[in-house]
């Protein structure tokens, strides 16, 4: 019998092109952790999932996980170790730091995620992207991510007929939300549709609005065994289920570009074993690293039938006052994407949707249920947990 | 064996003015042919480039390279699974045997996806910018590779653009693949002739 598992709380650095290194920016997630979770002593922390996708390329750091745990004064007697998942590598730490808790091996677990990336060198910066791909194979072609997603929007577009202007309409909702979320990359800047339907291509038919950035950012969240939920807080976000599915690697075997048959089983099997179906879904963080991504994401989970994704955002189905609330936080696109601090931070902002805390005009009327969804690399992979205001199993 | 540097000359439209590819013939094995001079330092450090090292002293898959400097892109192929790989492998993927087929692959293809880069070329490819990266579906197998496409500015491509596969020098040393625009499909172009 596996225990029931509470997320009790986190605290984020501010995300953006940041005047700080990878260490200060783990300090600074460390410090946020402590003020989100105050009665959170350094000596009650027995495990740490350090999520980082490429510090070795962008820091030139190895061995990250106990660097961490010094630089944020922990000592883990448990469990100690980074997760590496590229752009999942922050939900690979807390599906880690979920399932060493709930099969007994430790108690009390932080979960960091930091990417730093901004670089003096962009191309520099670049280069490491392209390492997520197939680097010996798909790399020297040029294969970074936005000609990837870019191919998927080129595809959408031919078969389905989706526009300019729908892709538009996914990143103008994130970035209202994220003009209400003050750790975001776009914190109070506001980009209407017809600002974002001028900013310059990057790899038609994608522009500039519809890719996430190059961010520096660090998060981190608290994961407690079920009874020492209420040492930290009145209003834990229970892990209810996850999912995950791989589908391929080499960009040969990618298959259909407009159909995310790996967010479909990874969300089949995290709702089944939340016990829940989608539509029990309040709201949900998607990985909108491109807008076309969260156009695909909404027809795999089911959300439109394929094809509609398009139409979906344009209506507003995705925003508030529609039929789910889809990136509350901002998304990648409004908070930017440090790779290992982005699924930590999602995590994090699904506590504080439960507990009622996120600005207003961004709060999620009484969510009782979230999803929250990862891709990595060109959407090979997918990662899905599914979180709750109810303990599993109770009533 | 001379090719052009990979550092070209900064051009509006790498496409437009890239002189034609070296014509990588069919001749002497390695051994026979003349070594080439070995370069004392590489062009960039090894976790820098994105090429990978092709001799026999740093990959069991040599024989693609020196099939390529031949002018034939080739993979391997499982004799009992039959199926073919990519990229090409020193164990199969389904039945785990190492003694594995290496065959020629089509040299033509039609292009499923392709996307233009205008932008966040990674170290080394910054001059190559604009450049277009693309699926293609090889003639008669099922395999859809990822690669280049030169030989076309990306506002006059279109889905179902066939291509024939280029073999191009890297360096002295080396040598990778690409596609070459033959022919759009007739009718309008689309969907991005709209952005041109």
């Amino acid at each position: 019998m596996t225990r029931r598992v509470a997320l009790v709380g986190g605290g984020a650095a501010r995300f953006g092109v940041r005047a700080a290194t990878w260490a200060e920016l783990v300090q600074e997630a460390g410090a946020a952790l402590f003020r989100g979770v105050p009665n959170l002593r350094a000596a009650d922390v027995d495990s740490l999932f350090v999520g980082a996708a490429e510090p070795e390329r962008f820091a030139f750091q190895s061995h990250v996980a106990p660097l961490a745990a010094e630089l944020i004064g922990v000592r883990p007697s448990k469990i100690l170790q980074r997760t590496e998942l590229a752009c999942a590598s922050g939900q690979s730490a807390i599906r880690s730091a979920y399932a060493a808790i709930a099969a007994g091996l430790c108690d009390v677990a932080v979960c960091l995620g930091v990417e730093k990336m901004n670089l003096p060198s962009m191309a520099e910066a670049n280069t490491s992207m392209a390492c997520v791909m197939d680097r010996p194979w798909d790399g020297p072609h040029g294969a970074t991510a936005p000609p990837f997603f870019a191919m998927v929007a080129q595809r959408h577009m031919l078969e389905f007929g989706t526009t300019e202007e729908m892709l538009a309409a996914v990143s103008e909702k994130n970035h209202r939300f994220a003009n209400a979320n003050p750790i975001a990359q776009f914190y109070e800047k506001s980009f209407s549709r017809e600002k974002l339907l001028k900013l310059p291509w990057i790899a038609p038919p994608l522009r500039l609005g519809d890719c996430s950035s190059m961010t520096d950012g660090a998060a981190a969240v608290l994961l407690v065994a079920e009874e020492r939920a209420r040492d930290y807080t009145d209003t834990p976000a229970w892990v209810l289920g996850t999912g995950q599915y791989s589908g391929f690697h080499n960009l040969a075997h990618a298959g259909p570009l407009t159909e995310w048959t790996g967010l479909t089983r990874a969300a089949r099997e995290a709702l089944r074993s939340a016990r829940l179906e989608i539509g029990d879904v309040d709201f949900a963080e998607l990985h909108d690293c491109f807008t076309i991504s969260e156009i695909v994401e909404y027809e795999a989970l089911g959300l439109c039938p394929r094809g509609e994704g398009g139409r979906f955002a344009l209506d507003g189905q995705g925003d508030r006052g529609g039929s789910i609330v889809i990136n509350p936080r901002g998304g990648l696109l409004g908070c930017g994407h440090p790779l290992g601090a982005t699924g930590i931070a999602q995590a994090l902002e699904v506590y504080e949707q439960f507990a009622s805390r996120v600005d207003p005009r961004r709060q999620v009327p009484d969510p009782e249920v979230a999803l929250v969804h990862n891709l990595s690399g060109s959407a090979n992979v997918h990662s899905v947990m599914i979180y709750g205001r109810t303990a599993p199993g109770a009533s | 064996m001379s090719g052009p540097s990979r550092r070209r000359p900064p051009a509006r439209s790498s496409a437009r003015t890239e002189a034609p590819a070296p014509r990588v013939e069919a001749g002497p094995t390695a051994a026979e042919r003349p070594r080439p001079r070995p370069s004392a330092e590489p062009s960039r450090p090894f976790l820098l480039d994105f090429f990978p090292l092709e001799s026999a002293a740093a990959t069991r898959l040599a024989r693609f390279f020196e099939r390529l400097r031949a002018g034939r892109l080739s993979t391997t192929r499982c004799p009992v699974e039959g199926e073919l790989h990519w990229p090409p492998r020193v164990a199969c993927p389904v039945c785990h045997r190492e003694a594995l087929d290496w065959v020629d692959l089509p040299e033509t293809g039609t292009v499923y996806a392709f996307s233009p880069v205008l932008a966040g070329a990674p170290l080394g490819m910054e001059s190559d910018l604009p450049f277009i990266v693309g699926l293609v579906d090889l003639d008669g197998v099922p395999l859809r590779l990822f690669g280049r496409i030169v030989g076309v500015e990306w506002p006059a491509l279109a889905i179902g653009a066939r291509v024939r596969v280029e073999p191009f020098a890297v360096d002295a040393d080396r040598v990778f693949y690409r596609f070459r625009f033959v022919s759009n499909p007739p009718g309008p172009i689309t969907p991005s002739s709209e952005q041109a």
